[in-house]
């Protein structure tokens, strides 16, 4: 019993550590959009380098105490002041740096999203990093060397290949700027989320985007103007001179109603429904990445459509009415993102 | 198992490619510098090492070079050959020819095998150069073969340190001004190059600049930390240095001291406070006394070199005057140490033993500049008492030697009986007989006193006070050689005070090796060691002022520095300047590498009172909060935006006014806006005042943007006034119609 607390007593203080962090990090450091940088939010912390440079002054001490050489006391003296003044240099180099960012960012699976930090500075400040503090998320560093006074972006990568919502953690923005001695670093929490859709899948659109029955008119006009393929007729109008007589409705004409021109609207609304149920494939996974690459083409090609998507027993059923548009095409895929 | 090895490989891939992400780069020019800075480190601290050690490095060094010039070579090969391809993959190309560590072709097992020989041969020549000369060895060997596995930011800041560690070692072969200053610079250039990896966009000047400032902002606490930081005693025993011993000799032949003479190298300083400057011909510098001659060359007797003197104060006279002064020796790698016979020392002082032959010495050898006090009594005599076995030894000289010497002696000891009168007669002959006093002597065969005094006739100091000890020991009357130095040069003010009469000097006095001089002692009953020095017999103006031109002219011939002390001396702004950095460096001995623990606690009591713990720790707070505010103050001061200095114009100002008026309405121009813009948001808003000020404003931009001549110009300012005024009659009218 005792060998077993002994073993599970780290692991709950780690645990118990790592909770009392976090709380204190997000009550000194809240979530917002917009970050100053100061003393509140800055962590500043020799490094590896900074911790051997240390080291070395207290060999440098030794070695002049040892000659009783006052010269190389005076080094040792001076590299250990230098060691402070560094310290603030540092410190300075990163603070009044205000971090603007959106916290929320969407995009395919496996494609690669920014998320950009908006860097607004007073003065110049030096080598300026960002990186997700969460080390699983294996992001790169992103770098500044020299920031003017003015604004800068930093885009830090993300990359996921599992769809969903993923909450990113804080931003480290830090710099190592003087001699890398210290590290200057703000752990900030812009809220950032990544929105993944799921990864698009060819699939042979046209039979599911032209489900619904064409009208006479345009079934003759498919007869007559081949290539304008999808164009849908919408009006008759009178002839003005210059036009084409190809577009000549005939018909009204023979009957003596007058020259009429017949007008084409393209992408007429063409009543699509997109659902899960009738994609091929048994796996729910293939199927959304159906229909994501349908919602992407149809979005492309500016038709309208909705999406239906239903749990296999059909207890919830979420629907989104027909439509087109980029926000359109947005709020289908976050629903395909956030199916479960 | 299989499953289990792709597994393997697979984690080692993903390794090395996490490694390429943070895989070191170093830009060319960083790369350079890195190399220069080598170069200059290791010029530093070559003086030190072995010729076979430094062609070693220079080989390394010249490698590096090549490597570095080929990779660029390489690179823009690379560029022009790709030129047709993709932008982007040539950029990719580019850059991973400039990320690679400029030395990968350096196989490490060819390191290794280099490194491993090295540390052979290093340890094999240990014995040879002493210890500590081979930890310098070995650590600059080190730092030059760590250059060439730069493989990522580690081995950078390794090689950073080693630097610094190098630059710190070669302070403990030399401490003078100078060297401390070449070390600072140095310094300076490191921590840059270490900058520019954090800011490779600046310029290396700025970096310059920024790291001047950072030490300028770190040396108030570095120099409170040294005046008040407990100095500890040394925590384990080190090997000394084993440099080549300089100055003086305790074996001398004829023409020895006339090649130490061709050095202009500083031998120690003599500061005698606020007291007068004994004169010219006063300042026999004693170091050592030589007692035995074996015919050919002078050597010390080894048993009253052994002996410690104890002389009390008593013993002398108590009306002569007492001269008390300190002397500062550069590090000369031997014991003697110089005084003004007979001296007393610091009582306190029990690192320097006095010598029964009235020399001193010092406890350990100098190895660094060391400073002691004593107390000279210039006009009382040198012992009474002569010891028979002294005497003896004070006689010897082998018999035969100079058989032409020997027979003058008993010619001069026949027609002088009295022993001075003697002693007069012998200089007489010399300053009679065409003697020549010079710093190249023709050679003697077999140092030969016979050929001196009667053939060649010319020589440097040791041969007449060899040539004159050896006459009055042959003639019966004990005499000994005595080396050291003679003179000085002053370095400071030196005026006596109208009215008291008192000396008023401020200054020291600066003795080299070319001051290094020999003359003689005899023995005279009742009168006891007296000095006699041959040398004023053919040179005076040697005793009396010091080297004569021709003398100097001679030195300047025979010397191989760059500039001699004769071209210094002869070009006067030259000399200022010398002098003054001779003064600079003497206060850089006395207060920096001479700050003992005795004048720490000294310095602390007379500003502090009694020394405690509390004080030291509550000083070290209040500077380290004195630095952080001028830290933060200059941060703030060199970070503040430059703004305008330049004064606003009238019509700037007319402008700006009007421009208030209209914020009192709530109306307020961002500055972004142009002034055309903001005559139409003010038509929009506040139509009344609309024309007046448009017509403000169009008159304003022309001032502004276009050339006018001056009469044009003062025509439109007019205008503009009468505008303005207009503008501002409107305004208030305005807002009494409001009211």
């Amino acid at each position: 019993m005792a060998t077993k607390k002994h073993f599970l007593l780290p692991t709950v203080i780690s645990t118990f550590i790592d909770k009392h962090v976090e709380a204190w990090l997000s009550k000194r450091l809240p979530k917002s959009d917009e970050h100053q940088l100061n003393s509140a939010n800055i962590i500043i912390y020799p490094t590896r380098f900074g911790l051997s440079y240390v080291a070395f002054v207290i060999l440098v001490f030794v070695l002049g105490t040892n000659y009783q050489n006052n010269i190389i006391l005076l080094l040792s003296y001076l590299l250990a002041s230098l060691f402070m003044s560094v310290m603030l240099h540092s410190f300075y180099n990163l603070s009044q740096l205000r971090c603007y960012s959106q916290a929320k960012q969407q995009g395919y699976a496996d494609d690669v999203l920014y998320f950009v930090i908006n860097i607004t500075t007073k003065k110049t400040h030096y080598d300026i990093n960002a990186q997700f503090s969460d080390g699983t998320l294996n992001s790169t560093v992103e770098k500044i060397a020299q920031c003017h006074q003015g604004s800068h972006l930093i885009k830090i990568p993300y990359k996921s290949s599992t769809r969903g919502k993923h909450y990113l953690g804080r931003v480290s923005v830090f710099s190592e700027y003087s001699l890398g001695i210290f590290k200057s670093k703000a752990m900030l929490d812009f809220g950032h989320y990544a929105i993944i859709y799921p990864k698009p899948k060819y699939v042979n659109y046209q039979q599911y985007s032209l489900s619904a029955p064409l009208n006479e008119a345009s079934y003759e006009h498919c007869q007559t103007v081949a290539t304008l393929g999808t164009d849908d007729f919408f009006e008759l109008k009178p002839f003005v001179k210059g036009e084409s007589r190809a577009r000549t409705a005939w018909k009204q004409m023979a009957k003596g109603q007058g020259h009429y021109s017949k007008h084409y609207q393209a992408n007429q609304p063409t009543l699509t429904w997109l659902s899960l149920d009738s994609m091929p494939g048994n796996n729910v996974e293939t199927k959304l990445a159906y229909l994501s690459f349908l919602i992407t083409e149809l979005t492309a090609n500016n038709q309208s459509f909705g999406l239906v998507l239903g749990t296999e027993t059909g207890d919830e059923t979420l629907t989104i009415t027909p439509n087109v548009g980029v926000l359109h095409q947005q709020d289908c895929l976050t629903a395909l993102a956030l199916y479960r | 198992m299989i499953f289990f090895n792709a597994k393997a490989k697979h984690k080692v891939k993903e390794s090395t490619q996490t490694k390429r992400v943070i895989a070191f780069s170093l830009h060319r020019k960083n790369a350079w510098l890195l190399w220069l800075c080598q170069c200059l480190n290791i010029a530093v601290i070559a003086l030190e090492l072995s010729t076979w050690l430094l062609a070693i490095i220079s080989v390394l060094l010249a490698w590096q070079a090549f490597l570095l010039h080929n990779n660029k070579k390489q690179a823009s090969i690379k560029a022009v050959h790709q030129n047709h391809q993709l932008r982007k993959h040539l950029d990719n190309q580019l850059q991973n020819q400039q990320n690679k560590p400029f030395t990968t072709h350096v196989s490490s097992i060819l390191l290794t095998v280099f490194a491993v020989l090295g540390c052979i041969v290093i340890a094999i020549k240990a014995n040879q150069v002493g210890i500590l000369a081979s930890m310098v060895h070995l650590l600059c060997f080190s730092y030059v073969l760590k250059a060439f596995e730069l493989k990522n930011r580690r081995d950078f800041y390794q090689l950073f340190l080693l630097g610094l560690f190098v630059l710190a070692s070669a302070l403990i072969f030399r401490q003078n001004l100078t060297s401390s200053l070449i070390t600072l610079a140095l310094l300076i250039i490191n921590l840059a190059v270490l900058l520019q990896l954090f800011t490779p966009v600046r310029s290396f000047f700025t970096h310059i600049k920024v790291i001047i400032m950072l030490l300028a902002q770190s040396v108030l606490l570095a120099v409170v930390l040294f005046l008040v930081f407990p100095r500890l005693s040394p925590f384990w025993q080190v090997p000394l240095t084993q440099s080549a011993e300089t100055g003086l000799s305790d074996r001398v032949k004829p023409g020895d001291i006339a090649n130490l003479s061709r050095s202009s190298a500083l031998a120690f300083r003599a500061d005698f406070g606020q007291q007068a400057v004994p004169p010219y011909s006063q300042l026999y510098w004693r170091a050592m006394v030589l007692e035995n001659f074996d015919g050919k060359q002078w050597t010390r007797n080894k048993l009253t070199a052994k002996n410690k003197r104890v002389l009390a104060v008593n013993s002398i006279d108590t009306s002569v005057t007492a001269l008390s002064y300190q002397i500062t020796v550069e590090p000369s790698f031997q014991r003697y140490l110089f005084t003004l016979a007979p001296a007393i020392s610091d009582q306190e002082n029990k690192t320097v033993i006095s010598h029964d032959d009235y020399t001193v010495s010092s406890e350990k050898t100098i190895t660094q500049a060391k400073s002691y006090q004593l107390t000279s009594y210039l006009s009382a005599p040198l012992t009474f008492a002569l010891s028979k076995e002294n005497r003896l030894a004070n006689l010897y000289y082998p018999q035969g030697s100079n058989p032409k010497l020997e027979q003058l002696a008993l010619q001069l000891q026949h027609n002088y009986p009295n022993v001075q009168a003697r002693a007069q007669a012998v200089l007489a002959r010399i300053n009679t007989q065409s003697f020549s006093y010079t710093l190249q002597p023709p050679l003697l065969i077999n140092n030969s006193l016979d050929q001196f005094f009667f053939e060649t006739q010319a020589g440097f100091c040791v041969h007449y006070a060899s040539a004159f000890t050896f006459i009055m020991r042959a003639s019966g009357i004990p005499a000994r050689l005595v080396t050291g130095y003679l003179g000085g040069e002053y370095n400071g003010t030196n005026n006596i005070l109208g009215s008291t009469g008192q000396w008023s000097s401020q200054g020291h006095l600066s003795i080299y090796q070319y001051d290094a001089h020999a003359w003689s002692e005899i023995w005279v009953a009742g009168k006891g060691w007296l000095r006699i020095d041959p040398t004023s017999a053919v040179d005076p103006q040697r005793i009396n002022s010091g080297w004569s031109r021709q003398l100097l002219q001679e030195q300047s011939l025979l010397n191989q520095e760059l500039f001699s002390l004769y071209q210094l001396k002869n070009i006067a702004w030259l000399n200022t300047l010398r002098l003054q950095f001779d003064a600079l460096d003497y206060q850089w001995t006395r207060w920096v590498i001479g700050f003992t623990r005795k004048q720490q606690t000294d310095v602390f009591k007379r500003w502090f009172g009694h020394r405690a713990s509390w004080k030291t720790a509550l000083i070290l707070t209040l500077s380290l909060l004195v630095s952080v505010a001028i830290i933060l103050f200059s941060i703030d001061f060199f970070n503040r935006p430059k703004r305008a200095t330049v004064p606003l114009k009238k019509w700037q100002l007319w402008y700006q006014k009007a421009l208030t008026l209209l914020a009192n309405y709530g109306l307020e121009k961002p500055a972004a806006m142009t002034v055309t813009d903001f005559t139409q948001q003010v038509q929009a808003h506040y139509p009344r005042l609309a024309i007046a000020f448009s017509r403000l404003s169009a008159s304003y931009n022309r001032l502004c943007y276009q050339s006018l001549s001056t009469s044009e110009q003062a025509e439109l300012l007019l205008v503009m006034q009468q505008q303005y005024h207009d503008f501002v009659h409107l305004v208030k009218s305005d807002n009494h119609k409001a009211s």
